[in-house]
């Protein structure tokens, strides 16, 4: 049977109505969704920011108390407290090398070969005269 | 749609009670946003909109070797709301008492504190109470463990000067207001302060930030950190030495400088009394001063150096000219002029190499003559006199020099040896710097580099020479000449084996009440080493020390073995070679053609 048109209307306006409510609702929820997202990644960022700044402070702490460790006045007091009897070198202590230290070394080390030979036997040069012949 | 469904009359009054709702919504809806718009967005921005300021670090301070010597670090204000605590966590008082180092009873009383009276006999709730200031960020992080409801802290950045009293006026403070007092700390502040950051942003009704409505955000910018020229190990020897003199000799404050002689650029640079940079609040302020720029002593024989420069630079003398240094007056330009006497007589005339080796008044004085009033006072000018340096930390002293008309007729004969003349330290020392540099004024650096947060490089300082003084051949004669003073002049004890050193040392009497005092002197020496290479220039002035029997502070006395002490601790520290003389024949003078 075919409804009337009056009656056709109001269905169709009580669907439509049902469907728009269920779209905002849609809408809605999705919207607070994506809001909590965004507030779950921005209160995950700044978590992150805050560890950071935790670890700057401690690096910072850190660096002032290594600072503090490492000054001479307390170097020296520490050398005292534990008798190391670390000094400063003394100028006559100190021997200069005027000469290449690398030309020095390659020296010793070649000096050290040809005696090395010399007491195996090996040093000496020879020549063969059968090849003059 | 079937008709059994529902009735038309039902229909029209479902549909009009949502079109009703909704209708209602709407004109709510148009209420908030049109109507009463404006006052509940006040309200609402009120409520929750928040700036939040995020402090800038503050750049560190660090020494020639990149060493700290100032750095910024959080503390944290410990406080507690009483009204927060919960009887459950009384049990972990004793711990944090512990980690307070504060008596338990202490804590106790604190936390029982509950109530206050105001003024108007009104009892209000306590929100807040400072348990302790300063607290370490390991100490906080102890302390948050133990979750004691209602202890919680604020941080601040504060400045922290890890090797206390080294350099102190150099570097100058921080004080409480995070104001900078004196030093680098002041001076290089615009470089140091960076720039702080804002956030615009909401908070909850517990006062929680919502980090998602967090807009218009500039982050805080660090401040960059600044490189000086000090070298913290030659700092600390020149402490130490400043420590030994003052325990000997108990003199009035002491000054010693220690300045690399190429470039000007300060390696050292020490005052006695000297204060703790954290403990700047129990310091007076003549102990903050930095009497090196500051304070205004006579140069003493020291300023010879400037009289026989000036004379041999305008070619009236040369090292071997004699004068006649056993007479007491001499008549100039028409008047007779009464000498300082020599401390000692001497039996042949002297050469101007014997009068700065043997420090002879009668000598330099007639040296002074030889220039004449005008010539004297503009040598005098050439070598940093009476006028500014521009050392970088300002608060200096231009010293004392007046202009030859204000002269009177003994001026000819005192200004040659140091005195009715007033110089800084710092400017004695770069007169002498200027021998060493082969002529050239430079001018005194400390700063070396400008750094970022990354440890980049943002701005480089060089040497900088202010001018050419006197001709390089007249420097190298200079220098051949004052390491006469230490071969068989007035700082025999300033010799080192194996080193030419150069230098010269200085007495002067201190002007008292208007009158020169025969008990109380300034004693000085200034040299530098190797003499045909120098590497470093040393300046050490000790004012007003006490010698036992009643010896007089001559520089040879006090300045000279401290001179000596540094200089063959820097030999083995800088690696000073000594300079062989034939092979590196290149007297004071780096960059000379021969």
């Amino acid at each position: 049977m075919k409804p009337s048109s009056s009656h056709a209307f109001i269905n169709q306006l009580l669907a439509y109505t049902i469907m728009m409510i269920c779209v905002t609702g849609t809408v809605g929820l999705g919207t607070v969704w994506l809001r909590h997202q965004i507030s779950e990644i921005a209160n995950a960022t700044k978590g992150m920011e805050r560890a950071i700044a935790a670890t700057e402070r401690q690096i910072a702490e850190s660096t002032a108390r290594l600072a503090a460790e490492e000054s001479p006045e307390t170097l020296e007091r520490k050398n005292e407290v534990m008798a190391l009897g670390l000094v400063p070198p003394h100028a006559l202590q100190i021997v200069r090398i005027s000469e290449s230290p690398e030309e020095r070394l390659a020296a010793k080390r070649n000096m050290e070969i040809f005696a090395e030979e010399a007491v195996e036997g090996t040093a000496a040069v020879r020549f063969s005269l059968n090849s003059f012949r | 749609m079937s008709k059994g469904f529902t009735s038309s009359y039902r229909l029209i009054l479902l549909a009009t009670t949502v079109l009703v709702c909704f209708a209602g919504v709407g004109v709510r809806l148009v209420h908030l946003h049109v109507l009463d718009r404006e006052r509940l967005v006040s309200y609402v921005d009120r409520a929750r909109s928040s700036i939040a300021r995020q402090e800038a670090r503050r750049g560190d301070i660090l020494d020639a070797r990149g060493d700290v010597l100032a750095t910024s670090r959080t503390v944290i204000a410990l406080g507690v709301d009483p009204q927060s605590l919960h009887a459950e966590d009384e049990i972990k008082w004793p711990k944090l008492a512990q980690l307070l180092e504060l008596p338990l009873s202490e804590i106790q009383t604190i936390f029982a504190n509950k109530t206050r009276q105001t003024e108007s006999g009104e009892i209000r709730d306590v929100r807040w109470i400072k348990l302790r200031d300063g607290i370490e960020e390991s100490t906080y992080l102890a302390i948050q463990e133990l979750e004691i409801k209602g202890v919680y802290g604020n941080r601040s950045y504060r400045r922290v000067y890890p090797r206390n009293s080294l350099a102190s006026h150099v570097i100058g403070y921080l004080n409480r207001e995070n104001m900078p007092s004196g030093g680098i700390e002041s001076f290089a502040n615009f470089y140091l302060k960076g720039q702080d950051g804002w956030m615009e942003t909401e908070k909850d009704g517990k006062r929680r930030e919502m980090a998602q409505f967090r807009h218009r955000e500039v982050a805080a910018k660090a401040g960059y950190s600044v490189v000086l020229s000090i070298d913290s190990v030659v700092q600390h020897l020149i402490e130490t030495e400043l420590n030994f003199i003052s325990e000997t000799y108990h003199p009035q404050k002491a000054t010693i400088l220690v300045s690399d002689a190429a470039s000007g650029f300060l390696l050292g640079m020490a005052n006695y009394p000297s204060y703790n940079l954290n403990e700047y609040g129990e310091a007076p302020l003549a102990v903050q001063r930095n009497v090196a720029v500051t304070d205004l002593i006579d140069p003493g024989s020291t300023f010879k150096i400037v009289v026989a420069s000036g004379a041999l630079d305008a070619g009236l003398v040369t090292p071997e000219t004699e004068f006649n240094c056993s007479i007491n007056s001499i008549e100039y330009r028409g008047r007779v002029r009464q000498f300082m006497p020599d401390d000692h007589d001497h039996d042949h005339p002297l050469s101007v190499a014997e009068i700065i080796s043997q420090s002879s008044n009668v000598g330099a004085a007639q040296l002074g003559m030889k220039l004449g009033e005008k010539g004297l006072y503009d040598a005098a000018r050439k070598f940093g006199f009476g006028e500014k340096s521009g050392f970088q930390l300002g608060y200096e002293s231009g010293g004392l020099l007046n202009t030859p008309d204000k002269w009177s007729a003994l001026e000819i004969t005192r200004i040659p040896a140091g005195y009715s003349i007033s110089a800084t330290p710092l400017q004695i020392h770069y007169a002498m710097s200027t021998i060493a540099s082969g002529g050239q004024l430079l001018r005194p650096q400390i700063i070396r580099e400008i750094r970022d947060e990354k440890g980049e490089g943002v701005y480089s300082f060089g040497g900088v020479s202010r001018r050419q003084v006197i001709k390089p051949v007249v420097a190298q004669q200079m220098a051949k000449m004052l390491m006469g003073v230490t071969e068989d002049g007035t700082a025999k004890a300033a010799a080192i084996p194996g080193y030419q050193v150069a230098g010269k040392t200085g007495t002067a009497q201190k002007l008292i009440d208007g009158k020169y005092s025969n008990r109380n002197h300034v004693g000085s020496f200034v040299g530098f080493f190797p003499a045909s290479d120098p590497q470093v220039v040393i300046t050490v002035i000790v004012d007003d020390a006490k010698l036992d029997r009643g010896r007089v502070n001559y520089g040879s006395a006090v300045a000279v073995p401290s001179f000596k002490r540094i200089a063959e601790k820097l030999i083995s520290y800088l690696d000073i070679k000594p300079a062989v003389p034939g092979e590196t024949a290149n007297y004071a003078m780096r960059g000379l053609t021969q």
